[in-house]
């Protein structure tokens, strides 16, 4: 088992391979109560996410796991340290980033086509054009009869991939998900879970997953970051080497190894009992 | 590879009626809903008309359901009636149309600014208080006895309702749901029109809604001050000459003006909201 310590060295000029898609440098984010009092968040954090590299983020509760997905996704400036997409460090929201969150956020006035749609209208993509990609990735996600359905009419797990369709259709390099599939049966999980890895390996895409779920994070990622509590910081980096079975997010909760990475993870996590 | 499908739809379970249970299941449906109301009514109008056969001060005081019917049929042949309540409707359609759109407009364009909405919440709430009924004197001073003070009292009435409302659908907006647009690119305008105002739309029909009645009120106060017609207008004549069936006649014209009104408000929303007549199902 390779444990690596915690921060991790990556500087500018790091290797002659490619710029990875997201740089994380000694990220610090602290909020301030209405009384004054400052609370510490975000301690100091670096990680790098790689191209087609599937990183999974795993960390106590209530340790700031969506406050460093909004920092990611410039939806909150960090107080100290820097985010480098593509070696750049960019104002405002970064370009081909797809979010993605437990709650599906499906507008209720749209159809499941026309949430699809959205990303691709806001960019000015034309409606037809638009159209035929959305319908596309609908059926590639097995919601083939459904687009013209309410998100009222759906199932969670349903509802959950046409959150899906709607972030993958505008082809982002990096995908950031926090806890997408913790409101769903495991069965729908286990099946929404498998698509999605395969859709973001087939697509060489990135993505950055946050979870509570251990075991869904060994099973998908090729990296597990466990965070500390609060002030979160980096407590141990997985790399997951589970062979070949990897291919099914199913089959490899049987590959041997499987339970001995949930079973370090957990006690990294230091889960207190009461 | 195969996918497939978590669950059936989940609306399938929900258009599948519970039964009614209880000793007359089959009152519990629309029609009986229909029929109970009807027998109230009858109930109430027999209780009234056999109290006001009984006793002449009473039919006086009070009217009766057959005097009343003959007013109104006798308003009907005249003309009288029809004329009245397209006069009345007409000043009702206009102030609510008026009301709800300037209303409707502050309040959504309120959201873009939150420094502007708190700037301008306690100047809301001062006009908010003000009974319409005191500006009435003023009222017809600025736009004289016509059709124009009616629309400019009937608006008045209905506009900061309409102004709290929307913009309370406008700030309800989930706020995550703005992130996620804004992770899409979208910008101020973009978010404003595909997310804020559609978002709202249920807050504002529950405000056009309540606005009908609002509008009804102010277009009939500005009538009891000063006009030639309407059905303000004839209750307030009926009223200063004792003839009190007459005032129950009008009154009954301006209690169908506002059901025929709240009615089509009603088909308005169902055809905006599509998607929530399908979640009704």
């Amino acid at each position: 088992m390779t444990e690596v310590s915690g921060t991790m060295q990556m500087g500018p000029g790091a290797g002659a391979g490619p710029v990875p898609p997201l740089v994380v440098e000694h990220v610090a984010k602290s909020y301030e109560l209405d009384g004054g009092r400052v609370v510490p968040v975000i301690g100091d954090l670096s990680l790098t996410l790689r191209e087609g590299e599937i990183v999974s983020i795993v960390g106590p509760s209530g340790c700031g796991k969506t406050t460093l997905l909004n920092t990611l996704c410039g939806l909150l400036a960090p107080d100290a340290g820097r985010i480098r997409w593509h070696g750049r460090e960019v104002a405002g929201q970064p370009q081909n980033v797809g979010y993605m969150l437990q709650k599906d956020l499906l507008l209720p006035w749209r159809t499941a086509l026309g949430n699809t749609m959205l990303g691709l209208e806001i960019r000015g993509v034309p409606a037809a054009q638009a159209e035929d990609r959305c319908r596309a990735m609908l059926d590639q996600l097995g919601l083939h009869g459904f687009a013209d359905h309410y998100p009222s009419t759906l199932s969670g797990g349903m509802r959950q991939r046409v959150a899906l369709a709607r972030t993958l259709v505008n082809e982002p390099e990096v995908l950031l998900l926090d806890e997408p599939f913790a409101a769903l049966d495991f069965q729908s999980k286990l099946l929404i879970e498998n698509d999605t890895v395969d859709l973001v390996r087939k697509g060489r895409r990135s993505l950055l997953l946050i979870t509570h779920d251990i075991e869904e994070a060994v099973s998908l990622a090729d990296r597990v970051i466990v965070l500390t509590k609060r002030p979160t910081q980096i407590k141990a980096v997985y790399d997951i080497a589970l062979g070949d079975e990897r291919r099914d997010v199913i089959s490899v909760r049987q590959a041997p190894g499987f339970s001995d990475y949930v079973r370090s993870i957990w006690t990294d996590l230091d889960v207190v009992l009461q | 590879m195969t996918v497939e499908l978590d669950a059936a739809p989940a609306a399938k379970a929900s258009t599948e009626r519970v039964a009614p249970t209880g000793r007359w299941p089959r009152l519990r449906g629309t029609l009986g809903v229909l029929l109970t109301q009807l027998v109230v009514l009858a109930a109430f109008l027999a209780f009234w008309g056999y109290a006001t056969g009984q006793n002449k001060t009473a039919a006086f005081m009070f009217g009766s359901p057959s005097a009343i019917f003959k007013f109104l049929s006798q308003m009907a042949v005249d003309g009288s009636l029809w004329r009245d309540t397209s006069v009345t409707g007409l000043e009702t359609l206009l102030g609510f149309f008026v009301g709800n759109c300037i209303g409707t407009l502050i309040g959504l364009s309120l959201w873009y600014s939150r420094f502007v909405s708190r700037v301008v919440e306690p100047f809301v709430i001062a006009l908010g208080s003000i009974p319409i009924i005191a500006l009435a004197p003023i009222i017809i001073i600025w736009f004289g006895t016509g059709l124009t003070s009616k629309v400019a009292m009937s608006t008045l009435s209905v506009v900061i309702v309409a102004l709290v409302t929307s913009y309370k659908g406008a700030t309800g907006v989930d706020p995550d749901q703005i992130n996620l647009l804004r992770t899409l690119g979208a910008s101020k305008f973009q978010i404003f029109r595909k997310l804020v105002v559609p978002a709202s739309l249920t807050d504002i029909f529950a405000g056009l809604k309540l606005t009908v009645g609002f509008a009804l009120i102010g277009a009939i106060v500005g009538e009891f001050m000063s006009s030639s017609e309407g059905l303000g207008h004839a209750i307030f004549k009926a009223g200063s000459l004792y003839i009190i069936p007459k005032v129950f006649a009008a009154l009954v014209a301006t209690i169908a003006l506002a059901l025929v009104l709240t009615f089509a408000v009603g088909k308005i929303e169902q055809l905006l909201m599509p998607w929530r007549r399908q979640l009704q199902r």
